[in-house]
């Protein structure tokens, strides 16, 4: 899933409230009296409101509690083949590399894979078999002997176990991408979040918790 | 530039018109809480040489007879932003009225700020203010008792008479708030 598009670097997460203004005014209309605001301000007012509310919603919702406390991980020295049939028996797109006091000391994604078989960043996977399918050999021949100290993102971007959902979705969308090691305070890895813990996030729209 | 030429045209539009019982219980809000201090003014202060009525009383009336959910209409704000202004506008009569209309600005102004800065921004306050300056011979001679007769005395009135008549129908409420 290297080749996931990625977001556009949207600071401010914000799932837009759709309302219109004839909601806006129609609802001025069911309260009796004069309201002394105008329907511009009053949708002002509710976006405002509603943008607060999912900031209070998803910031209830920590990186502690939407964490996959079960992670698979690779040391530097682990040599590349073992990462690679890691990532694929486990079917994950991406590993922290700890070092042997469990801090995390980078992370290896496919697209470390990727851009270290000659692909240029941000590369397609189906271009790795394209090439592969003009019978010019296999481009991972080059990486064979490395270890994943040689190829890793280091430092990896991390989060502790308190920080809330929505900057999580921030961070994800502001450095592109899919996964983030949660660690203590010493650096220790506690857990991982994925794009797909984000997504079974316990933060329905428009709602309440429903527990985590 | 065309930015700021733009922002002229508005983007919204006028709030919904309310409904033939809200006409109805404004006007008469009005016409008691109004009739009222005039009746007493015009039969009883008038022979002791005070006022009990002033023009801005005729503005707080559109205000807690007609638009009883606006923050500008509660209690606070009537109360607070008639006494305040009426003390600004004094003040400002007294200390510059060899120039009445420096007098004029520095006490709407003031009474603006001052009702900004103590939550009781109520826009008749500022013709309280004004009234203090222009208002005549008559107001001039009050003095500071200004501030307590005709200002808070009648809005205290014109107060009661909301509390009563604002809250007989059943989806009419006043106040919003107190504090």
């Amino acid at each position: 899933m290297a080749s996931e598009s990625r977001p556009s670097g949207n600071k401010h997460f914000m799932v837009p409230a759709d309302i219109s203004d004839r909601d806006i005014y129609e609802a001025m209309k069911d309260i009796p009296g004069y309201l002394d605001i105008t329907p511009g301000d009053l949708k002002e007012v509710f976006h405002f409101a509603y943008q607060h509310a999912v900031e209070r919603i998803s910031g209830a919702v920590k990186a502690r509690d939407i964490m996959t406390a079960e992670v698979h991980t690779v040391l530097q020295d682990t040599p590349l083949k073992e990462v690679a049939n890691l990532m694929a028996d486990r079917r994950i797109s991406g590993v922290p590399v700890l070092a042997a006091d469990k801090t995390v000391i980078g992370i290896i994604s496919e697209r470390d894979f990727l851009s270290r078989m000659g692909a240029p960043d941000g590369m397609h996977i189906m271009s790795i078999i394209a090439e592969c399918m003009k019978g010019k050999g296999c481009l991972a021949a080059p990486i064979r002997q490395t270890t994943a100290g040689d190829i890793m993102t280091s430092p990896a971007v991390t989060v502790t176990e308190e920080m809330p959902l929505f900057r999580i979705m921030e961070l994800f969308a502001e450095k592109g991408i899919n996964r983030v090691p949660v660690v203590d305070s010493l650096n220790v890895l506690t857990g991982i979040i994925s794009r797909t813990n984000i997504i079974r996030a316990p933060v329905p729209r428009g709602g309440t918790v429903s527990g985590s | 530039m065309k930015a700021y030429f733009e922002k002229m045209k508005g983007t919204t539009q006028s709030p919904p018109r309310v409904s033939m019982s809200e006409i109805m219980w404004s006007w008469l809000g009005a016409f008691l809480g109004i009739g009222f201090i005039a009746y007493v003014n015009a039969n009883i202060f008038e022979k002791i040489d005070l006022l009990m009525i002033i023009g801005s009383f005729g503005a707080s009336a559109v205000l807690i007879y007609g638009a009883i959910k606006s923050p500008l209409a509660q209690p606070r704000n009537l109360l607070g932003g008639h006494i305040l202004s009426a003390v600004v506008g004094v003040a400002s009569y007294q200390l510059f009225h060899a120039h009445l209309w420096f007098a004029s600005a520095i006490a709407v102004a003031t009474a603006i700020a001052v009702m900004h800065a103590t939550k009781t921004l109520h826009p008749p306050g500022g013709a309280t203010a004004l009234i203090a300056v222009i208002g005549g011979e008559k107001i001039h001679s009050l003095g500071y008792l200004y501030a307590i007769m005709p200002a808070g005395g009648g809005a205290l009135i014109m107060l009661v008479i909301a509390l009563l008549v604002n809250n007989v129908p059943k989806n009419r409420k006043y106040p919003e708030f107190w504090a």
